[in-house]
């Protein structure tokens, strides 16, 4: 498999096709693992903490949702830079 | 298959001759074809309208950020009305949310991560970046609306006031020459200093930064997800025919969705900002170490 890989990048070097939309998608396949399984931590902690002490679930449930969100910004990050590489950013990138 | 998806992209993401204006797609102004329908409606988002009124820019996200100091100063106008014409005078709804959530910020954000003296100086500057950033969140929701935060610049710009504020009041607080001294810890060996000053000096540029990326790519991205949401509609409408304007249910139910969980995050993202904000700040101005 890597060798049909390989072979595959090889001709889309010499063929001057570019791959940037596939690594767009598996760029934002990537970043949205890690928030699954980042703001799936919180949820865990969160869920076992109400699930103790049901009296602070108020207190709980706002902490979890700020660092959610806080999680969130990393990785829109990634999503930004998916974007810019399927609208085509890359192509202001003039090699020498 | 792959190199068809290589073809694809080599028609949407590159361009044909080699040039640098190839973002935007559509030039006639029909709708293109194919996988283009969904850039073309991405422009919608993208600022544009450009009307030079004398040597300044007018963008058409300039016109929401007026309106939504329009917005502002109509609404809080009529809060201080309301609130100073005593307690026989019955509040309506819009004195008591907005009356409400200026005392959320000055008693849960402000006052408890600054202290009390601290606090009151720094107050307004933190409401208006509050009620600015989700006035402006929330205009983007309404129909005909554009989000200004969906811009990079405009959330930039008020990074940097944030990162002018921090060093500022940094600076204010504990003199020009203390300030970038303490942000290295006590106690540290000769040899670590230079490299501890530039990682505390990165980690000092990194926190606006992240403010702004983060407000940014909520917003662009929630409107993104409902565009191509709607784009999907015409997209297989083209390829299939009639018949897929059958997805238009799914897709509008997913749509609709997705914008109620835009306007918890236009609130959400605009509560984020403000309260890291004011960590930062009060960091900048009393350093734990």
């Amino acid at each position: 498999m890597l060798s049909t890989l390989l072979t595959l990048l090889a001709q889309a070097g010499t063929a001057g096709t570019s791959f940037m939309g596939l690594g767009a998608g598996i760029g934002a396949g990537l970043a949205v693992i890690g928030a699954g399984i980042g703001i799936g931590g919180i949820g865990k902690a969160a869920g076992e903490g109400i699930a103790r002490q049901p009296e602070a679930s108020e207190d709980i449930r706002g902490n979890a949702l700020i660092l959610s969100a806080l999680i969130e910004g990393v990785t829109l990050f990634a999503i930004v830079v998916a974007l810019l590489l399927s609208l085509g950013a890359a192509d202001f990138y003039v090699p020498k | 298959m792959l190199f068809a998806s290589a073809g694809s992209a080599t028609a949407i993401g590159s361009t044909s001759g080699g040039d640098a204006a190839s973002i935007s797609v559509s030039e006639g102004g029909e709708t293109p074809s194919g996988a283009g329908i969904f850039r073309w409606l991405y422009e919608h988002v993208l600022p544009h309208k450009m009307a030079s009124v004398g040597p300044l820019d007018f963008y058409n996200i300039t016109m929401f950020q007026i309106i939504a100091i329009v917005l502002i100063l109509v609404v809080f106008l009529h809060v201080r009305f309301a609130l100073e014409s005593g307690p026989e005078y019955k509040m309506g709804w819009i004195a008591r949310v907005f009356s409400g959530f200026a005392m959320f910020i000055r008693d849960e954000m402000v006052i408890p991560l600054l202290g009390e003296e601290e606090g009151k100086k720094f107050l307004p500057y933190f409401l208006y970046l509050f009620f600015f950033i989700a006035f402006m969140n929330l205009l983007g929701l309404v129909p005909h609306g554009a989000t200004a935060t969906a811009c990079v610049f405009v959330t930039g710009a008020m990074a940097l006031v944030t990162l002018v504020m921090m060093i500022g009041g940094g600076m204010l607080e504990q003199g020009a020459a203390a300030f970038w001294k303490n942000l290295i810890p006590h106690g540290m060996p000769g040899w670590l200093v230079p490299v501890l000053f530039l990682v505390e000096l990165i980690g000092l540029l990194v926190k606006p930064f992240a403010l702004m990326i983060r407000l940014f790519a909520n917003m662009l991205a929630g409107h993104l997800v409902v565009l191509s949401f709607m784009g999907l509609i015409f997209f297989f409408a083209e390829k299939i025919g009639r018949l897929a304007y059958a997805i238009a249910v799914p897709s509008v139910g997913l749509a609709i969705f997705i914008m109620i969980i835009e306007a918890f995050v236009a609130l959400l993202q605009a509560y984020i900002f403000t309260y890291l904000s004011i960590l930062f700040v009060g960091m900048c101005r009393h350093p734990e170490h």
